[in-house]
């Protein structure tokens, strides 16, 4: 609760630093503040704690997620450095927007009543819809701003009638009072599982409710976009989980042929149509989707292990999409252009640029000695332990797909000769981010013990 | 849940009512177009303002400071309506209550001298 609070706290200073013209230390106040806010989640780790009649319980996978979420943040502010100041003027509103995002992220990992889960998606939805339109000149950013503003209030409305309908048949907003009166009012019931399944797939981006994610993260300014494909992504998955772990396990029969189909058509639209890709932003968008598609198998098959399984695929999965989003800014600043020919000969101009993508984009592939190979080998794990194997041979049949299109990037940077020689410049904090982020892929590649028993 | 047990008979006076209203729209205007008389002129056809003159087009493109201030008014405005739970249950919710009311005032207050510092409600 209290890291709520001091992110909230942290995005108004924020503010009136912009507000009296302080520019220089609006990054290094925002960074402190999540720092705090990190900082005062470690100090209550094990102990369990809920707020306001059990609307929030900050238990260890409430804190954990949390953690990982503010983690990210600071990553992606740290890139930021000057690329805000490019696009406009109004720097401070960029962070506060996404800090307010955050602090919705937090929300909807810790909730326990269907309210507050409400209230979290909204905070994030509505700070996303923002910043995907922030590039007020720019007519692909607009698009991206409308498109999803206006699929996102659907699936809000869609959200409420779920729970709506859940309340209608239990009486309750709390999840623990929820999953012991499922069997009551079994048809409103059903009903309103499925609405809800259908908002929270819409928000993680899940074929076929994912044509607003190419577009958003194209659209969008590329920092936001990296952004919304980890933060976004993971406060979303922890909340799905942690909505249908808790509330909806009594009637599991009722949505997994839904989500099911969901998880084979997800993996196989997301990673084909990424194949066909010649716009590396585009194909990181597309293999957003085929990423989600990944963990929903954890939620389809919800177990002892799915928590675990969700943690560390989200670990890697963010820290190596941070890492690719920035190699991409970079590339983007010099060549002004995302185009795969942009990145032709990136390994002789910029070896430690090169360098950090491949490692980036084979985590994201999943090759060994990476932390992506560790995230889909718990998430596949799950499926093994319920007897699924037929999915798990499209799942991998489909990552094979994955390392197709990633290695499509690293053959264009090691094997192509590119037009000019000049080598990318970067700053400080740039380089630590880029550097910070494969040291952790690599090391949770070869030590995966060290996160995958802590919840 | 009780309300649920309600069975549809219960449900007959408000059928009844539905019926009533729908009957009474229906017959007033077939009454009145079969028995009203009929002057036809143009100036019938012209829109009716508070018996002026028109003047112009009703589609006129207004300032959007218009809608900047109208937003920004519909905001605060909505913001009232938390007030009055708290004013009818002052005593109740006590010292607390009192507190976490202040927090919200105070995040609203200092949204609203952003607005003004940013000059949004500025008109030139």
């Amino acid at each position: 609760m209290s890291s709520i609070i001091i992110i909230a706290i942290t995005a108004i200073v924020v503010l009136y630093l912009g507000l009296y013209k302080v520019k220089s230390a609006l990054l290094p106040v925002s960074v402190l503040g999540l720092l705090g806010a990190a900082a005062s989640l470690v100090c209550v780790w094990d102990k369990n704690i809920s707020y306001f009649n059990d609307m929030l319980v900050f238990n260890n996978y409430a804190i954990a997620f949390s953690i990982l979420l503010i983690a990210t943040t600071i990553l992606i502010f740290l890139l930021s450095g000057n690329y805000f100041e490019k696009i406009s003027s109004n720097v401070a509103e960029y962070y506060t927007i996404l800090l307010f995002a955050l602090s919705g992220g937090v929300v909807m990992v810790s909730f326990q009543n269907m309210s507050m889960l409400f209230i979290g998606i909204e905070i994030l939805s509505v700070s996303m819809y923002i910043m995907a339109g922030i590039k007020k000149t720019d007519s692909a950013s607009n698009e991206a701003a409308l498109k999803y503003f206006l699929m996102g209030s659907f699936a809000t409305g869609i959200l409420l009638f779920g729970i709506a309908l859940i309340y209608g048949a239990t009486g309750s907003f709390n999840l623990v009072q929820i999953a012991g009166k499922a069997s009551e009012q079994p048809l409103l019931f059903y009903a309103g599982v499925i609405f809800m399944l259908i908002a929270m797939t819409f928000k993680v981006g899940v074929a076929p409710f994912h044509f607003w994610t190419p577009d958003v993260y194209q659209g969008a300014p590329t920092l936001v976009s990296s952004f919304m494909s980890t933060v976004v992504k993971t406060a979303g998955f922890a909340a799905f989980l942690r909505l249908f772990g808790s509330a909806f396990t009594s009637v599991p029969a009722i949505w997994t042929v839904t989500l099911v189909v969901m998880v084979v058509l997800t993996l196989l639209i997301g990673n084909i149509t990424a194949a066909f890709q010649q716009n590396v932003k585009r194909m990181l968008a597309y293999s957003s989707i085929s990423h989600a598609g990944y963990m929903l198998i954890a939620i389809l098959l919800l177990g002892q292990a799915s928590p675990n399984a969700i943690l560390i695929y989200s670990v890697a999965y963010s820290i190596a999409s941070v890492a690719s989003f920035g190699v991409m800014v970079a590339v983007k600043e010099q060549k002004g252009s995302d185009d795969l020919s942009a990145f032709n000969g990136l390994g002789r101009t910029n070896p430690v640029l090169a360098f950090v993508m491949t490692v980036a984009l084979c985590s994201l592939g999943g090759i060994p000695l990476t932390a992506g190979f560790f995230g889909k080998f718990y998430i596949f794990g799950v499926a093994i332990a319920a007897n699924y194997t037929w999915l798990i041979a499209i799942a991998v049949l489909m990552a094979a797909v994955g390392i197709y299109y990633y290695f499509k990037v690293i053959i264009a940077m090691y094997l192509r000769e590119s037009e000019n020689s000049e080598s990318i410049q970067l700053s400080l904090a740039y380089k630590f981010v880029l550097i910070f982020c494969i040291m952790i892929t690599i090391l949770l590649g070869i030590a995966p013990a060290l996160i995958t028993n802590i919840l | 849940m009780l309300l649920l047990e309600q069975l549809p008979v219960n449900y007959a006076p408000v059928a009844f009512q539905f019926f009533v209203a729908v009957g009474f729209v229906v017959v007033t205007m077939l009454a009145t177009h079969l028995i009203g008389p009929k002057r036809k002129t143009s100036d019938k056809l012209t829109p009716f303002e508070s018996g002026v003159e028109v003047q112009g087009n009703a589609r006129h493109p207004m300032s959007v400071k218009y809608f900047l201030v109208a937003i920004l008014f519909v905001l605060f405005d909505v913001e009232v309506i938390f007030m009055y739970p708290w004013a009818v249950n002052f005593r109740e919710l006590g010292i607390l209550g009192m507190l976490e009311m202040f927090t919200f005032m105070i995040f609203l207050l200092l949204g609203f001298i952003y607005i003004i510092k940013k000059g949004a409600l500025n008109w030139e």
